[in-house]
């Protein structure tokens, strides 16, 4: 039989480091079932039969976070055969808090101190052994950092999950609260396994309703809660959290010996300077240019040409040796056994073009995440959602917003990605939809190809696209909070920020590596899947009445010309009714790079130059200005590539939620597209008509929207949908 | 007086904590209870960064006028 062992403590207390210290790569992440809170089990490492479960960090056991009820559901309902408690030794008050709360579940629990390193540099001194016979509960010192004593630990835990001998409750509490639990706990009486009474009876003294549903017989108890409540003056909840630090500050005397006291630490003096007045702003505005500058533009821009012309591309050179690039290999390979044409094309211009397409960002990838790492890991990430909240919280946004859309002007795929580090389940939703309507690098080629064509270069013609974005995400955030789906869980800006350290080269590479990982696994699926019907119903079509492979410039023949041609009529209102500019804007899903390229098939040109000087006279022949902006803009807006739709879907984790980003983005984009069309064309020719008409109303509406008065929800919801 | 009003370095003990109930149990499994001793690190326009309990805790403007000290 397998045991299982359950790591708890609070947020940046080094749990994840100990959980990959103790299961290696043994690990198996998902999500906890109905939320977007990640959910990491693992084998532990020399033990097959012991797994490892890694809940989130949390305070307290109170149900107000998600996170809480998570853990506590899970606490409660699967009862592991024992709790790791891990606990900040350099900040042990506040970390005893929840530590006393596990001890009364009933279930095995170790003690865990961590930063002992850190401890011993400053002098203070943890006193275990009082500790343990305080708390009742063994305790052992470790450096999960460094590695040191979580062996032993780990075999501790082991060998108490099998012995199954429970951790008496030592802490007690006032006289009169005592006497008042002991009361509740008879009224419990059978109902409730002898372990678990105190922490149920604590749990109902303090009116926690959402207790009930894990119970069989709820007794009523309201007449001690009065009794208490008048008794000692004060509401039981307050009354239990007071108990609570009066123990802890009790026995924190004599378990702790203090040296450096009254002293300011050393973050607190990085912080000062860090997340100071004037200095903070220009601080971030560095370190995020330095962000961008590397992983965008220069190694960034190296890395991704590198890995879209050479490795699928013509081919790259290794220290002067000529490497063929992936298609050529395999496109030699193929003629060699003498495939079929059509499979040629299947596996060449669907599969390896595609996916190669989307595998192309892997490598700057690696670098963004690398970097975020950094500053998740040294500490800093925690401090950028301050410096930034003040100003992204006006349009319903976190501070942490800001890192996801900075990186989303390279690509949207890292960019949803950074928006794991929100908390927030709001913020992250809100980020993640409105992440793609910043101009990445691959929607720059279709600014120049319009500015080109048919603003003679203009030059506010890029940057208005970047003002287009910007203002969409200012304009989505406001409407959106106004919304019930996002009204809900007012989220107060209270965080704790973590300690600066050295991050360790180990722990950036795990979390580069699982976050790129997870999404090249997502171009093995889904973008897989979609980059092959594309290419079928491009390359696919009937010519004279026989259904047969196309040529390039045969693609006004092929099923993606027919389904142009049908939904074009939806464009018209917009200005490009025409079945060319249709198909353009469908193959943009695949990249959206390919709308260039698909204009160039689609005007007979094989291929074209990346911003398509080729055609930028058959162009302006077959579109006005207005119509060619309103263009710009729906491609800009509406649903981003098919890999940064798969990184939306990951991170929204939920079907429903995917669709509505992708729906809304898209809506967004063809209401913005008809006023722009519409507007314009009343302004440029004075024509008037129902477009018209229906552009003025949406106008008025939008108007409508961003002005209404917003309610913030006085209810806090915690949708457990599971 | 409110928190905001507390200048950065001083430490200053914690008369009482007002605020939505969630939010104040929030506050208080962090920390900040009655009696606690609370240093403000930083402060920009009203955001502030303190020092609670041996950790460092960021709170807006509108949490930090509710904690009385």
């Amino acid at each position: 039989m397998a045991f299982k062992i359950a790591l708890a403590g609070n947020p940046n207390c080094g749990k994840t480091t100990l959980f990959n210290a103790l299961t290696g790569a043994n690990q198996f992440v998902g999500n906890w079932p109905g939320v977007t809170v990640e959910k990491k089990e693992g084998k532990l490492k020399g033990h097959k039969d012991v797994i490892i479960m890694d809940l989130p960090g949390i305070y307290s056991l109170s149900p107000y976070t998600l996170e809480e009820v998570v853990a506590r559901n899970y606490l409660i309902g699967e009862r592991p055969d024992a709790i790791l408690n891990i606990v900040d030794g350099t900040n042990i008050e506040r970390n005893l808090y929840l530590s006393t709360q596990l001890i009364e579940l009933g279930i095995p629990v170790i003690m865990a101190i961590n930063m002992m390193d850190v401890l011993e540099k400053s002098g203070d001194k943890i006193h275990i052994d009082k500790l343990s016979k305080k708390l009742g509960c063994e305790v052992v010192s470790i450096s999960a950092l460094k590695g040191t004593g979580i062996k032993e630990a780990a075999e501790k835990a082991v060998k108490l999950a099998k012995n199954k001998a429970t951790t008496p409750v030592v802490h007690k509490f006032d006289g009169r609260v005592e006497g008042i639990l002991n009361s509740i706990e008879d009224k419990l009486g059978n109902s409730v396994p002898r372990e678990q009474r105190r922490f149920f009876a604590i749990k109902l003294l303090e009116r926690d309703d959402k207790i009930a549903s894990q119970m069989g017989k709820v007794p009523d108890v309201l007449e001690e809660i009065k009794f208490i409540e008048e008794e000692m003056d004060d509401d039981t909840e307050s009354i239990i959290t007071n108990e609570r630090y009066i123990y802890i500050s009790s026995i924190i005397e004599s378990c702790l010996t203090k040296k450096s006291k009254g002293k300011l630490t050393v973050s607190d003096k990085i912080d000062q300077i860090v997340t100071n007045r004037w200095l903070a702003l220009p601080i971030f505005a560095v370190i995020m240019f330095l962000v961008y500058y590397v992983s965008v533009t220069t190694v960034g821009t190296w890395a991704t040409d590198w890995a879209n012309d050479g490795v699928f591309g013509d081919g790259w050179s290794l220290f002067g040796l000529e490497v063929p690039g992936v298609p050529v290999i395999i496109g030699a390979g193929l003629e060699a056994i003498g495939t079929a044409d059509w499979l040629q094309g299947l596996i060449l211009e669907g599969i390896i073009a595609g996916v190669g397409a989307v595998l192309g960002f892997v490598p700057q990838m690696l670098i963004l995440f690398a970097f975020l790492a950094l500053l998740e890991a040294c500490g800093y990430m925690a401090r950028v959602a301050f410096i930034m909240d003040r100003i992204f919280r006006k349009f319903g946004l976190s501070g942490k917003s800001f890192i996801p859309m900075l990186i989303g002007s390279g690509c949207g795929v890292p960019g949803v990605m950074a928006s794991r580090t929100i908390e927030s389940d709001r913020d992250r939703k809100m980020t993640i939809m409105t992440t793609t309507f910043i101009p990445c690098g691959a929607k720059l080629p279709i600014i120049a190809l319009i500015a080109g064509a048919l603003f003679d270069g203009a030059w506010w013609v890029a940057p208005s696209a970047y003002f287009v974005g910007i203002m969409a995400i200012i304009c989505s955030g406001i409407i959106l909070k106004k919304t019930k789906m996002f009204s809900g869980d007012p989220a107060p800006f209270v965080m704790e920020l973590p300690a600066y350290h050295m991050p360790t080269v180990t722990n950036v590479l795990r979390s580069m590596w699982e976050r790129g990982w997870s999404f090249v696994k997502k171009a093995g699926t889904i973008i897989l899947l979609s980059t092959i019907v594309v290419w079928f119903t491009t390359y696919f079509g009937f010519v004279d009445g026989e259904f047969r492979m196309l040529e390039d410039i045969e693609m006004d023949h092929s099923i993606l010309a027919a389904i142009g041609s049908v939904i074009s009529w939806l464009f018209i209102p917009l200005g490009w009714g025409d079945w060319k500019s249709a198909v353009a804007a469908i193959t943009g899903l695949v990249a959206k790079e390919n709308v260039v390229g698909t204009f160039g098939v689609l005007y007979g040109f094989a291929e074209v130059a990346e911003d398509g000087s080729e055609i930028w006279g058959t162009l302006a022949g077959s579109m006005s200005m207005v119509a060619a902006y309103s263009f710009l803009v729906f491609n800009l807006l509406c649903a981003p590539c098919f890999a940064a739709m798969g990184a939306i879907k990951r991170e929204m984790n939920n079907a429903k939620w995917f669709w509505f980003a992708i729906g809304y983005q898209t809506g967004l984009a063809y209401i913005v597209s008809l006023c722009v069309y519409q507007i314009g064309m009343l302004i440029t020719t004075g024509t008037f008509g129902i477009g018209t008409i229906v552009a003025v109303l949406s106008i008025v509406g939008f108007l409508y929207l961003l002005v209404k008065p917003y309610k913030e929800s006085k209810i806090l919801q915690v949708d457990m949908t599971a | 007086m409110p928190l905001t009003m507390v200048k950065a370095g001083e430490p200053s003990v914690i008369k009482k904590v007002g605020g939505k109930e969630e939010t104040k149990k929030f506050l208080e499994s962090l920390g900040f209870v009655v009696g606690g001793i609370v240093t403000v690190v930083s402060e920009i326009s009203g955001n502030m960064i303190v020092n609670i309990k041996e950790s460092r805790v960021a709170i807006n403007k509108e949490m930090a006028n509710k904690i009385l000290v």
